[in-house]
């Protein structure tokens, strides 16, 4: 991101917040003790505790709208942030610094197809090599060549993806072995006859035998199987053109003993059309250097695309970085939409607090007629109710944390018995102190101007007042 | 002695839209250091609002108030809270006690304004003051469940609590039975022998007996100021 955005939630917003609050807080406590000692803080504290104590339904019912408000905000942050996260997490899983090329079929490509039966379209070798000339920027370049086959073992079979690679694949995408190891330089270059399989695949060739050093049947070529890939996370479709992948019926083979036993052409066969492709690398996977490289390197290759395949579009470039700014963006509009919806409630809320204070005011006529005799000065009264209403709000804030805390912890819960999916939460801490804080400040808000209304009673009226 | 309260041409004007109303006009009056004044005077004579001049919760239009030897009358807001603070005692006629508070901590109200921390000495002195007025066996009781007279008892208690150079009573009596109100006049004649300045507001010849001082006034001027020689006093006891 290259404009520095202003947000409540981000490391700078607390950093220009936070000073704010507590000058603003300096100034309120200077104000109200311009000439008195600090100890009254303490004893107006006690003794707003003990007049709301008088009148507890009512300062429950009062704070209610903080409560609902605070409760609210921490709740769907949590899930917001929740259901953000798994997206998040599914780009990370791709890799922030890589650049996916994939070749792509064109819709309307029916002369090549008519003139050999063979449709020939994608990445080729060639496009690698014009890649290669970026330079420095791209540290590995891993490309994929992918068909659909069965797989044999025995009488059993599986139809599986085989996905003819280089041992860089391993760098790349995260996964663990089960047993055994990934492709190796040496099985590429001598392509070898090795495979490395995904757990599924695994399990249904060989439910009851140890994998490792078997031969599987492929396209009537033999594959030792070398490894086995541990159970992988599948990636979402995370709009756009990228699709869901599902990894556990993968087989993995080297890139030139998949060229070398299987050829340049494919035939798919599907229910009974026959299809033959003439595809070199499904997709190429591009690792940048530095995070700052992916978009011009993006936009390079993007290029050199054009200038290679011309008006033939059968190639498109995914950015995951693209897609995981997207997510962040997406996720910063819904924190800002919480926040205007926490601010409405913390608002009415803040209304229903002040609406309770001026009662409280009119109630208390008398007392304030009373304290001011005795010698309390306006400040006094101020701090009283002041300190009266901030009690309110800070405890409701409080509540409304716990009472959220409890909901992100209960709603699931709730929300997987009704709708039988899970749903991600995941407490988003600045939420909390946000929301005490802002608690905090609707009550020194809401409460300064009945407060001011009690200090500025007229002792002699007040006094009077029945 | 020292007058320890004077007023020199004090007026004080209200004002009602468009009218305005003349309470006091131009009063000259000084009180001795140890006196015991009643103001009296029928209703609308301007006694209550001299009440509130002298007891700093309000200010006069012109004129000078000096208490001791400083100028109250244009004193800001915070600075007259202070003087009722630190120098003056307040009994209501309806006592002002808060409800919510026990008899001790409505004694110690006004200790709370002086930037006092209350600690085991302040609460001492409070207690020794509820056993002067004769409620040591009530401290902790709350208001309402006081009668009348020992309600102002308490209040008695609370204006001392400051050591105040002036107390104030507005009709200190006007709520009670004859039997307590001659209790509550003892107690502010023995308040008085000890060294207070009283200055009551009442409409009772019976209880303006017990002062030294009778200052009547009617439309906002003194009609007459008399001193009650010390001999009626004693009949009357």
């Amino acid at each position: 991101m290259t404009a520095l955005e202003f947000s409540l939630f981000s490391p700078l917003g607390l950093a220009v917040a936070s000073p704010a609050l507590i000058a603003l807080g300096v100034w309120c406590y200077r104000w109200l003790h311009r000439s008195a000692p600090g100890v009254k803080l303490r004893r107006s504290l006690a003794l707003a505790v003990k007049s709301l104590w008088l009148h507890k339904l009512r300062a429950f019912l009062s704070v209610l709208g903080i409560i609902i408000g605070t409760s609210s905000v921490i709740s769907l942050m949590a899930f917001g942030e929740g259901s953000m996260q798994d997206a998040l997490d599914d780009i990370k899983r791709q890799g922030a610094t890589n650049i996916i090329v994939r070749s792509v079929k064109p819709p309307d490509d029916s002369a090549t197809a008519q003139k050999t039966w063979v449709t020939t379209y994608g990445l080729t070798r060639r496009d690698l090599e014009r890649f290669e000339t970026l330079g420095d920027s791209i540290v590995r370049m891993v490309p994929l060549r992918i068909f659909p086959s069965e797989a044999r073992y025995l009488e059993r079979f599986v139809n599986a993806r085989v996905i003819g690679t280089t041992p860089e694949y391993a760098d790349i995408h995260q996964f663990d072995l089960a047993g055994g190891r990934f492709l190796t330089e040496a099985d590429d270059r001598d392509r070898k006859n090795v495979c490395v399989v995904g757990s599924e695949a695994a399990d249904k060739l060989f439910p009851f035998e140890d994998p490792l050093g078997r031969s599987i049947l492929v396209r009537g070529s033999e594959f030792t199987v070398v490894g086995v890939i541990r159970d992988r996370m599948p990636t979402g479709g995370t709009g756009g053109s990228q699709a869901a992948e599902e990894f556990n019926r993968d087989i993995y083979i080297p890139l030139h003993t998949s060229v070398a036993r299987f050829g340049e052409v494919i035939s798919v066969r599907t229910s009974g059309s026959r299809m033959n492709e003439k595809v070199q690398y499904n997709q190429v996977t591009i690792t940048v250097s530095d995070i700052d490289k992916v978009r011009p390197v993006g936009d390079a290759i993007k290029e050199l695309l054009e200038q290679g395949h011309g008006a033939k579009k059968d190639w498109a470039v995914t950015i995951p970085l693209d897609k995981l700014e997207e997510a962040e963006r997406a996720k910063k509009r819904f924190t800002r939409l919480l926040v205007m919806i926490a601010s409405i409630s913390l608002v009415v809320g803040g209304i229903g607090i002040m609406n309770i204070m001026l009662a409280t005011v009119t109630e208390r006529t008398r007392e304030i007629g009373i304290r001011r005799a005795l010698g309390a000065k306006q400040r006094d009264i101020t701090l009283q109710f002041l300190v009266e209403a901030v009690v309110q709000t800070t405890v409701g804030g409080l509540c409304g944390v716990v009472l959220g805390l409890a909901m992100v912890f209960v709603v699931p819960v709730v929300w997987d018995l009704i709708a039988e999916e899970p749903l991600p939460a995941k407490i988003h801490v600045p939420s909390i102190f946000l929301s005490v804080a802002v608690s905090i400040g609707v009550g020194v808000l809401f409460g300064w101007y009945p407060a001011r209304r009690a200090a500025r009673l007229d002792p002699i009226e007040a006094l009077r007042h029945d | 002695m020292p007058a320890i309260v004077r007023v020199v041409d004090l007026v004080k004007n209200y004002y009602m839209g468009t009218q305005t109303v003349n309470v006091l006009k131009g009063l000259n009056l000084a009180f001795d250091e140890g006196d015991f004044v009643a103001l009296m005077g029928p209703s609308g004579s301007g006694k209550s609002t001299l009440l509130n001049i002298l007891g700093c919760l309000d200010r006069p239009t012109s004129g000078s108030y000096f208490l001791g030897e400083v100028n109250v009358a244009r004193m800001t807001d915070d600075e007259l809270s202070e003087v009722r603070s630190t120098y003056l005692g307040f009994i209501f006629q309806s006592y002002n006690l808060l409800p919510q508070y026990t008899v001790v901590e409505n004694i110690e109200l006004p200790l709370l304004y002086q930037g006092i921390t209350p600690d085991e000495a302040t609460k001492q002195w409070c207690v020794a003051l509820a056993r002067m007025v004769g409620l040591g066996e009530r401290l902790d009781h709350k208001p309402l469940q006081l009668s009348g007279g020992q309600q102002q008892r308490v209040a008695i208690a609370r204006s001392l609590v400051n050591n105040p150079q002036l107390i104030l009573g507005d009709e200190p009596t006007g709520n009670l039975d004859t039997r307590t109100s001659i209790e509550i006049m003892q107690m502010l004649r023995e308040l008085n022998k000890a060294g207070k300045t009283i200055i009551m507001v009442t409409h009772e010849n019976d209880i303006a007996a017990w002062a030294r001082r009778v200052v009547r006034l009617r439309d906002g001027r003194v009609e007459s100021d008399t001193r009650n020689d010390t001999r009626t006093i004693v009949e009357l006891r």
